[in-house]
């Protein structure tokens, strides 16, 4: 079949050649002088300075601290908003729509307004100052930082599991709701002990995602915080980037990036498989 | 069932949620009717003059970074669909126990390949469109682009290339059509809903896109709107209401895919999404 020929073609170019690249960089020299050019093969080198120093092992820290954060909101305070959210009428569609939108709304953006907002003189501190509080330094703080970020991506990916979440609520046949209220339970034990246990596999594909998600999360920390103060928000991803990009350092921020790409892998191959029994049946 | 004290609760909650996710919308739109003066002197004021003033000065020197946008967009989304949809639709059809195969291959590599966080793909891109001769040129940052969503927009299409009944197919055979034919006549209209989600989501995420825009176009050109809003950013400065007004031209686009497909685009997304 021609048809796929084409998208093979571009994706084999720009995007499997590329991963190819990206690990003959992780043991290659690579700055920018000879980023085209000829590559001096330097083995392990690259990992073995990567791995012994203690910068990769905190940023590995900071990243499943973003993602424990990240399951968190999306699992708990998801299942909440989904249910908060798939009953109801105007009200439950006009949030509903504002959510998705700020869901799709390019993370630049919501960044962007969040960096304003957690300013030292910004809108939050602002409010804080007018019901009596101390102001905090969000964004300033290196103990805080990294969570403040977490926060903001938590914000803006609450919207996409509330709404699969939602859907799955909304599949549950009718009767075996009504069935469970017969019986004299109450909303709450309803939703924990009869919605919950059918949203099983839901909830575990949402958990990797979300974990994914945390080890992919780049756009929010470029934008809000560089990775500053210090290293306060280096994560993996954005290690990986400031090495190379900032620091000119080519071979070694492949060597983090492919280092990091093994821990996606590991959260990656249960996802594929249950895919994949899915749509084999 | 909901007792009456949970469904007042609810609607507390329900407002609660809403504003979470409204105030800051607001905050952006507020901030860029804003002067630099206003900002710099109390940045959280809600009583003020409103004024157009940072979108005449942020236009003005914008006009370029804006048809960079369109460009960049428009271009991504017209190969994404020309290229993605035959291939969604190629990845639906199990003709024969090989294909299969092919297509269980090809669709866990397109999942890998969904995974890979951008940081990791912007690396070597960097120097594979080097030696390519096409780093700092618009048609590079466009194929990276292109590579970096067509995973995704194959993946959302092919819940609905599914959904079309083979019963079609089937009958289209019977009377001798081609594969050609049966996608052009039956896969494609019939997949309208699926290819105006795509549209949407491809346009929206390519207008928006930034990391690959300030790394791949050379110093001094024309960034595109999301590119300009990521380097002011960088920039400390308090230009707040600069950076808001460029905010708001970067969502543009994803406004006017909700006023006219809102409803298509939740529905479609949650079919899609994690299927």
């Amino acid at each position: 079949m021609f048809f796929v020929a084409p998208a093979v073609v571009l994706l084999v170019a720009f995007a499997a050649y590329p991963l190819f690249v990206l690990i003959r960089m992780s043991v290659s020299d690579v700055g920018p002088t000879n980023i085209v050019g000829t590559w001096h093969f330097i083995g392990l080198a690259n990992y073995i300075q990567v791995l012994s120093a203690p910068d990769l092992w905190f940023s590995a820290l900071r990243t499943l601290g973003v993602a424990a954060m990240l399951l968190a909101s999306n699992l708990v305070l998801g299942f909440l908003a989904g249910s908060i959210l798939s009953v109801g009428g105007r009200v439950t569609n006009v949030v509903l729509g504002i959510m998705v939108f700020v869901w799709a709304l390019p993370p630049i953006v919501s960044g962007s307004v969040w960096k304003f907002l957690l300013d030292d003189n910004g809108a939050i501190n602002g409010l804080l100052h007018v019901v009596g509080l101390a102001r905090v330094s969000w964004l300033s703080s290196p103990n805080l930082a990294l969570w403040s970020v977490a926060g903001i991506i938590a914000w803006a990916a609450l919207p996409f599991s509330a709404l699969i979440i939602r859907g799955g609520l909304l599949a549950i046949p009718r009767d075996v709701i009504e069935a469970a209220a017969l019986d004299g339970a109450g909303y709450w034990r309803t939703q924990f002990q009869i919605a919950l246990p059918l949203l099983r596999s839901t909830m575990w594909i949402l958990a990797i995602l979300t974990v994914l998600y945390a080890f992919k999360s780049f756009d929010f920390f470029y934008v809000v915080t560089q990775g500053g103060p210090g290293t306060a928000t280096n994560t993996l991803p954005v290690q990986s980037y400031n090495t190379a990009f900032s620091g000119f350092n080519m071979g070694l921020g492949a060597t983090i990036a492919v280092i990091s790409m093994l821990f996606v892998a590991l959260f990656a191959i249960p996802y594929v498989r249950s895919i994949r029994s899915e749509s084999d049946e | 069932m909901i007792g009456k004290p949970t469904r007042g609760l609810f609607s507390v909650l329900r407002i609660i949620l809403g504003l979470v996710y409204l105030l800051p919308l607001m905050w952006i739109v507020l901030t860029s009717l804003k002067t630099s003066d206003q900002v710099l002197k109390d940045p959280n004021a809600l009583l003020f003059n409103p004024t157009l003033a940072t979108y005449q000065a942020v236009i003005g020197s914008g006009v370029g970074a804006i048809i960079t946008s369109v460009e960049i967009a428009v271009c991504v989304t017209i190969v994404v669909l020309i290229v993605g949809v035959p291939a969604a639709f190629a990845l639906s059809r199990r003709i024969s126990p090989a294909w299969n195969r092919v297509i269980a291959i090809i669709l866990a590599a397109l999942l890998v390949l969904q995974m890979v966080p951008q940081p990791m793909t912007v690396i070597p891109l960097y120097s594979v469109l080097a030696s390519w001769q096409l780093l700092g040129t618009l048609p590079g940052l466009i194929l990276a682009d292109i590579a970096l969503l067509l995973p995704f927009a194959i993946m959302l299409l092919r819940p609905f290339v599914l959904a079309i009944p083979t019963a079609l197919y089937e009958a289209a055979e019977i009377d001798g059509a081609s594969a050609f034919q049966s996608f052009r006549r039956i896969t494609v209209p019939m997949l309208s809903n699926g290819i105006v989600t795509v549209l949407s989501v491809v346009f929206i995420s390519s207008w928006g896109e930034f990391v690959y825009a300030i790394n791949f176009l050379p110093e001094g050109t024309v960034l595109p709107v999301s590119g300009l809003l990521a380097q002011q950013n960088s920039v400390y400065s308090s230009n707040w209401n600069g950076l808001m007004a460029l905010a708001v031209l970067t969502s543009l686009p994803l406004l006017v895919v909700f006023i006219f497909s809102q409803r298509r685009l939740i529905n479609g997304l949650s079919l899609g999404a994690v299927k």
